[in-house]
């Protein structure tokens, strides 16, 4: 599957009490025009989303947390994941779509195919991980378990590359900003 | 005489919500004194692998009203220049920032602090973030005044640390 399937997808688990940090370039783009608004869009600061997201999980306990984050960024910021492995906030989801690109800056290829992620993911201790290809027949079952079990958890999916041409995101910062922190009251 | 930690931890405490960082000497005492209240207090510390995910993490808070204070030291300004341009500036979000100043003259033997040290204002004003000194006589003047001009613009602001002003 697609960056965007996936995407699609998480309509059916995303209600009010959920909060989604996107990882700039496509992704935020595709969250933007795919899923319920306003989130936090990220539009820079690569590396950060899963940052951004831990703040708002330990800030906000009963929020429940999804950062949506390409392996690009996931690499640039990749003590993050230990920090967050650390503090295992309960309301966190953390979804890798990794398509082995930069795919927003022309699919130059990344590193990420170097982690055996099944046994990085192993390795921090967590209840709640799984890597997998993302695929028709596979991507319910692991979306139930991911969102449905309560607790911090970890998915990784390959994807395919490939996206459909949406337009760019039409808030400023400023105003992804001010939507979203209306959500606080 | 250095800042009294009780009274410094106390404003903290009532000012923000959430604190996150990478440590400096220069914080060593106010540090261990945030980690004995742990428990006791309200705030939430969360030690950082970087200074821009300290950043992030205070944006985290930031981005859901509460009041989020960074602390690094000045060779963590060189790490956070995205984290603040497409960020925190990008997105007019308030944090208030701690930086231990290194690489004065009591660093002489660190060479490390050296250029850091020589560039740290025109860096600051580059990234157009306002500072403060923080003095141990006036801190809770200069705490107000940055957190004043924190809350009015919806912008990051910073207090700069020297030797001896929050650890021995
Ligand atoms: C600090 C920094 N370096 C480089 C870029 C340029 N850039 C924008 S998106 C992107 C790729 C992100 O890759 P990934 O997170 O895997 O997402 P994908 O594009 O594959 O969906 C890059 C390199 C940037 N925005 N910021």
């Amino acid at each position: 599957m697609k960056g965007y399937e996936v995407i699609l997808k998480l309509q059916e688990y995303l209600g009010e009490n959920d909060l989604i940090v996107s990882s700039n370039g496509n992704i935020s783009r595709e969250v933007y025009h795919y899923l319920p608004k306003p989130q936090v869009y990220l539009r820079g600061s690569m590396g950060l989303p899963v940052g951004v997201g831990l703040g708002l999980a330990v800030m906000n306990p009963e929020k429940r947390i999804t950062v949506i984050t390409g392996d690009g960024n996931l690499l640039m910021g990749f003590g993050s994941v230990v920090t967050v492995a650390y503090y295992k906030p309960n309301n966190l989801k953390i979804l890798i779509l990794d398509n082995s690109q930069y795919f927003t800056t022309g699919g130059q290829q990344t590193v990420s195919s170097a982690i055996n992620y099944s046994k990085f993911l192993d390795s921090l201790n967590i209840m709640n991980f799984q890597s997998l290809e993302a695929s028709p027949s596979t991507v319910n079952d692991s979306l139930d378990n991911f969102f449905n079990t309560k607790g911090l958890a970890i998915l990784h999916y390959t994807i395919e590359e490939g996206k459909k041409e949406l337009s760019n995101i039409p808030w400023h910062p400023t105003k992804i900003a001010d939507k979203f922190l209306h959500r606080f009251g | 005489m250095m800042i009294n930690l009780y009274e410094f931890t106390g404003f903290i405490e009532e000012n923000f919500d959430l604190v996150s960082g990478v440590p400096c000497s220069y914080f060593k005492d106010f540090l261990s004194y945030l980690t004995n209240q742990e428990g006791v207090s309200q705030l939430k510390h969360l030690i950082a692998t970087r200074e821009d995910e300290a950043i992030a993490i205070a944006t985290g808070a930031a981005l859901s009203k509460k009041r989020a204070l960074v602390y690094m030291q000045n060779s963590g300004v060189g790490n956070i220049g995205d984290a603040l341009t497409s960020l925190v500036q990008l997105y007019k979000l308030p944090m208030m920032i701690l930086i231990s100043y290194r690489g004065l003259i009591e660093d002489i033997d660190f060479p490390e602090h050296s250029i850091m040290g020589e560039i740290n204002n025109s860096l600051l004003e580059s990234l157009n973030l306002r500072y403060w000194d923080l003095e141990i006589e006036n801190w809770q003047k200069n705490m107000k005044n940055a957190l004043t001009e924190m809350k009015d613009q919806s912008l990051p602001v910073v207090l700069m640390v020297k030797q001896g002003v929050l650890s021995q």
